[in-house]
């Protein structure tokens, strides 16, 4: 019984990883080989000449950047928003919080692919189509964000802002100096769900961007792609140098990922 | 915290502006803006002429609308139950002790991390015939005789496995994440309990872990069946929503009437259908999350 586990693990592990496998071998592939069996995939040649190819003939590191680029911003952008909303939601009282909270709260309910359409003449009459902004802007307000940093601010103790108020300390500083530094490993939790959502978004790009200078991965790589017929060599450098930087980013911070990914769950 | 009440109100609202701004313009905002869409002839360059209910009446008629729904629909059964059979599995394999256990974690979370647009072209040439990856491993391992192939995106029926078992792959990983700390929130003593009086495997899972893992179950199965409504990349990309139409979703339908055959008007129309299928399911899962007490 011991063993029929260990067998599925493997196998289940060999299927997950083959693919990606598959992916970076080919890469290196020589253009144009005669593929006859499986195993023709996994052997010499090799050749780097597409990788030269691609990286100097195509505009894909340049949408590598621009993925880069407005992901970093959406993340830094909307964490920090959220968490200025989230905090004065859970410990400042004033006046219609309770109503802020609920207009927060049932935005969770509005699925932004069924507005996409209405978004995209939005953005159009005020000019953002086309545009890094655009890209940027309309992407920013998550409530989830707000509610789930809410729920962390929640659990930090009211006593400790009494003492720095004592202090004669002004809102702005008890959330910069005390509430930010005390729910960090939540920030970063969000903080990675919000970049991995941003660098996979494709929808909102794919209607907003037609100028393909400022397109990111998810949309250029389609494009790339309608130009490449039969052979899988092009393809697949395409696809490798989409995702190695977002795999190296996952090795490197793999537990803080996957603690974001399991608090997601609690507020799902 | 106090102060002088009407400085504490400008100072709080000054904290929530920013994020207001961005969710009233582009949130709030545009689901109105839909709404007076939804009653005009619209073009991608300007508003036409008021045409009352006709993009509703048309919308109820229009038998492209309801295929589309029911290929949505297809989607979401097909992927939901596989989704959680799989998570489940994959959790219960990454929880055993073993010396690879983190190695488990890490490769059955990777394909989660890769773009959509990424994932969706290797499962292109994953299922291509004759030289693809799972065609040349099957007849490698002699289950495919030389002289067959399997034409997976040119069949309706299997175009939707070969699409459902890309994006099971592809996302799985969050699922099985939620599962796998679920499955070790499980008091270790419940199962030292179980085995002392004698507990085998299969009882041990029915009645100890299942059951346990249900709330989380109930999470996932509504975000899943929620976000495979919303599918739409992927299916572009694999089958162009081909053959024949035959495996195109909703959302695909929605960018086409306004994108392709500019008819915004109409595609806004469309759009609240989606719309209104899926807050009915938010509120359910609402309700269902709720039920459930303590989980905030």
């Amino acid at each position: 019984m011991k063993w029929f586990y260990r067998i599925v693990s493997v196998v289940m592990a060999a299927i997950f990883l083959l693919p990606v496998i598959w992916m970076l071998v080919v890469s290196v592939k020589e253009e144009g080989m005669k593929i006859v069996s499986v195993v023709d995939w996994f052997t010499p040649p090799y050749s780097l000449a597409v990788y030269d190819q691609i990286l100097n003939g195509t505009k894909l590191t340049d949408w590598l950047l621009n993925s880069v680029l407005v992901a970093v911003f959406v993340t830094l952008l909307t964490v920090v928003v959220a968490a200025m909303a989230g905090f004065v939601l859970s410990k400042v009282p004033f006046r219609y919080r309770a109503v802020a909270f609920f207009f927060i709260l049932s935005g969770l309910l509005i699925p932004g692919e069924a507005i996409i359409i209405p978004l995209y003449q939005v953005a159009k009459d005020m000019n953002l189509l086309n545009s890094y902004e655009g890209l940027i802007i309309p992407v920013l307000a998550s409530p989830v964000a707000v509610i789930v940093l809410k729920s962390f601010f929640d659990g930090v103790p009211n006593d400790l802002l009494e003492s720095v108020q004592i202090d004669g300390g002004g809102t702005w500083r008890i959330f910069t100096s005390i509430m930010i530094p005390l729910i960090r490993p939540a920030l970063a939790s969000m903080a990675i769900l919000t970049f991995i959502g941003s660098w996979n978004n494709f929808l909102w790009p794919f209607l907003s961007i037609t100028d393909d200078n400022l397109f990111t991965l998810p949309m250029g790589i389609p494009t790339l792609m309608s130009q490449y017929s039969e052979d899988y060599v092009k393809p697949m450098v395409v696809n490798t140098i989409a995702s190695l930087p977002i795999m190296l980013l996952f090795i490197v911070f793999e537990r803080q990922i996957v603690k974001g990914v399991s608090l997601s769950g609690i507020k799902g | 915290m106090r102060m002088n009440k009407w400085r504490a109100d400008v100072q709080a609202f000054l904290f929530l502006l920013p994020f207001l701004l961005v969710y009233v313009l582009f949130t709030f905002w545009p689901m109105i803006k839909g709404v007076q869409m939804t009653f005009y002839k619209w073009t991608l360059i300007k508003k036409m002429q008021y045409v009352g209910w006709d993009n509703y009446r048309r919308m109820l008629q229009d038998q492209e609308m309801w295929d589309a729904l029911w290929h949505s629909t297809i989607f979401v059964l097909l992927t939901t139950p596989t989704m959680l059979v799989l998570a489940i599995v994959l959790a219960m394999i990454a929880n055993r002790k073993s010396r690879l256990q983190k190695f488990y974690r890490s490769v059955f979370f990777l394909p989660s991390v890769l773009s959509v647009a990424v994932a969706s072209f290797l499962g292109l040439f994953v299922f291509q015939p004759y030289t693809g990856l799972v065609n040349s491993v099957l007849h490698w391992l002699g289950v495919l005789s030389d002289q067959r192939e399997i034409f997976w995106l040119t069949e309706t029926n299997l175009a939707w496995i070969a699409i459902s078992l890309i994006t099971l792959w592809w996302t799985v990983g969050f699922n099985f994440i939620l599962y796998l700390s679920a499955m070790q929130d499980i008091p270790d003593e419940i199962y030292e309990a179980a085995r002392l009086d004698g507990a085998n495997d299969r009882q041990v899972f029915w009645r100890i872990t299942l059951p346990y893992l249900s709330p989380i179950t109930k999470t996932i199965t509504m975000l899943q069946i929620i976000a495979s409504f919303k599918v739409f990349l992927q299916i572009y990309i694999i089958t162009g929503g081909g053959p024949l139409d035959q495996t195109r979703p909703i959302i695909q339908l929605i960018y086409q009437t306004g994108f392709r055959k500019n008819d915004l008007g109409y595609a806004a129309t469309m759009s609240y259908m989606l719309f209104a299928i899926l807050l009915v399911l938010s509120i359910i899962q609402y309700v269902i999350n709720n039920r459930k007490g303590a989980n905030a």
